[in-house]
């Protein structure tokens, strides 16, 4: 059923972001020919000022729509979350959802899932198109990355295995974090739809209070963890990554994610206030 | 005697202050087109949703074909609710497959039928269809599965008397003869005579609960004049209407 719940929600997502993933490395490829045409022509005393004028404000132009679909890349995923949770759950949607034979915490979870995928693919595709613009841009920077990328290569030869467990280890904390924040929403809206009106205000308000909460209960349990000298208080210690540190961070993120994820189920199998 | 379908026993629910159910009972075999009626407010729409599970009551015990409300009943209730419930961006034949992948009981042949009869195209986003063409396949959607038990809330609110008859005939032709339909409703002429049982709803209890053939011969009225005599109101200033 979770696979079913999934395939409706990547259809829900397809429309609006797949063209948005193919146009973002797209325009990003396009600034950059506009940046080497822009060189090229200030480069060659031939040129006539009307073709570097021209060329700039074709630059301007290619900047802008960069950076507004780098925002709106952003900005969409951001209401994308909101919207898919609020409007497909706790909306007219949610008479149809709620009422399919499925489990609460698998729609919980078919939509955090989907959250989490579109954010990933939105950070990848910011990455890479950014890659493409620097890489295209000028050719030094394409020496320069050769550069940067054969010493780089020469350090992770001579870290070995180690290298690829703090890649993982930065990933996983990179993905808990999405999940979190992900979870940090639905769950100030599975409270902010217990109010009888004003349910909006009420899930911004849950949403900060939350924040309060676990940033005072993060303190108290960092201060007793690293009270008792269990840890070192710090990122790195020494020279070297401290594993412990970032193990433990994760493992406070994930018991985060799973309380998130019990409240918002609970809240709504069994409290559900749809209008 | 066909099966007990459904059994509420002093069934609790509020939101808030306000009760709206208070101690419901009542029992419903299998096989009837049974008419909730009661006025607005009266705790119709509230008793539908807990029967498919989107309210969970505070007390009491709700049974439909021997099982709480979960996985199983929503898989035998066929629900329409008084509002659209689809996404804007779907296409008909997308909720099609929705309902075909979760309702194993979804006959999307008759479903594409019931389209094609009234000239609906399948391809064609809900946003783009019109509030009535939305109702309509609301409506295929819910008739074209075989439920065990149609829970209908406010089918023909807010509709002309013509489309009043054309979801009534829906409902008649489509609905499985094994199943039990429940219409809530306070529009009863209209939906008279199509229901074999009626149970009268009132602040949240069932007040009567009678076949409509009785009405008939015990009371000598229709279930029309009963239920205006049921709940007659005193107009303010006082005498009858």
């Amino acid at each position: 059923m979770l696979r079913k719940l999934f395939k409706y929600e990547v259809k829900s997502i397809s429309r609006v972001f797949i063209p948005m993933w193919i146009l973002t490395p797209v325009v990003a490829l396009l600034l950059s020919a506009s940046i080497r045409s822009m060189s090229l022509w200030t480069e060659n005393f031939l040129s006539s000022t009307f073709m570097v004028a021209g060329s700039g404000i074709l630059l301007m132009i290619m900047s802008l729509l960069f950076f507004g679909i780098i925002v709106g890349l952003f900005v969409m995923t951001i209401l994308f979350i909101i919207q898919r949770f609020w409007n497909g759950l706790l909306k007219d949607e949610g008479y149809l959802m709620f009422t399919l034979p499925v489990k609460t915490w698998q729609l919980v979870v078919s939509k955090a899932i989907t959250a989490t995928f579109v954010s990933c693919i939105g950070i990848i595709v910011g990455i890479f198109s950014c890659m493409i613009l620097a890489v295209f841009s000028t050719s030094e920077i394409i020496e320069s990355l050769a550069y940067v990328w054969k010493y780089a290569f020469r350090d992770i030869l001579k870290i070995g295995p180690e290298f690829w467990f703090y890649l993982l280890l930065s990933l996983l904390l990179l993905v808990a974090g999405i999940v979190g924040s992900i979870y940090h929403v639905y769950v100030a809206m599975a409270v902010g739809q217990l109010w009888q009106d004003h349910k909006v205000l009420g899930s911004c308000l849950s949403f900060v209070g939350i924040s309060i909460i676990v940033s005072i209960l993060t303190n108290i349990v960092e201060y007793i963890v690293y009270g008792f000298g269990v840890f070192e208080w710090s990122y790195v210690a020494g020279n070297a990554i401290n594993t412990w540190y970032l193990l433990f961070t994760l493992l406070i993120q994930i018991i985060q994610i799973m309380i998130y994820h019990v409240i918002t189920e609970r809240l709504l199998a069994t409290r559900l206030n749809l209008e | 005697m066909n099966q007990m379908l459904i059994q509420c026993q002093n069934v609790w629910k509020s939101y808030g202050r306000k009760e709206a159910l208070r101690g419901l009972n009542l029992t419903l075999e299998g096989g009837k087109i049974v008419g909730l009626l009661g006025p607005n407010g009266s705790g119709k729409t509230t008793l539908i949703k807990v029967l498919n599970g989107l309210l969970q009551p505070e007390q009491g015990l709700v049974v439909i074909d021997g099982e709480g409300p979960g996985i199983y009943t929503k898989s035998i209730i066929s629900y329409l609710p008084d509002k659209p419930y689809f996404s804007g961006w779907m296409r008909v034949r997308d909720l099609f497959e929705l309902f075909e992948d979760f309702y194993e009981d979804f006959d999307r042949a008759r479903a594409e039928q019931m389209c094609k009869a009234l000239q609906i195209d399948i391809q064609l986003r809900m946003k783009h269809l019109s509030k009535g063409t939305k109702e309509k396949v609301q409506l295929i959607l819910v008739m074209s599965r075989r439920a065990k038990l149609y829970l209908l809330d406010e089918p023909i609110a807010g509709v002309d008397p013509a489309a009043r008859d054309y979801i009534l005939s829906t409902i008649l032709n489509n609905y499985n003869p094994e199943g039990t339909v429940l219409i809530s409703t306070h529009l009863i002429s209209d939906i008279e005579r199509v229901l074999d049982e009626v149970v009268f709803i009132q602040n949240g209890q069932v007040i009567r609960q009678e076949l409509v053939d009785d009405i008939r011969e015990k009371e000598g009225k229709s279930v029309d004049e009963l239920f205006r005599e049921v709940f007659r109101t005193i107009p303010y200033g006082g005498g009858a209407w």
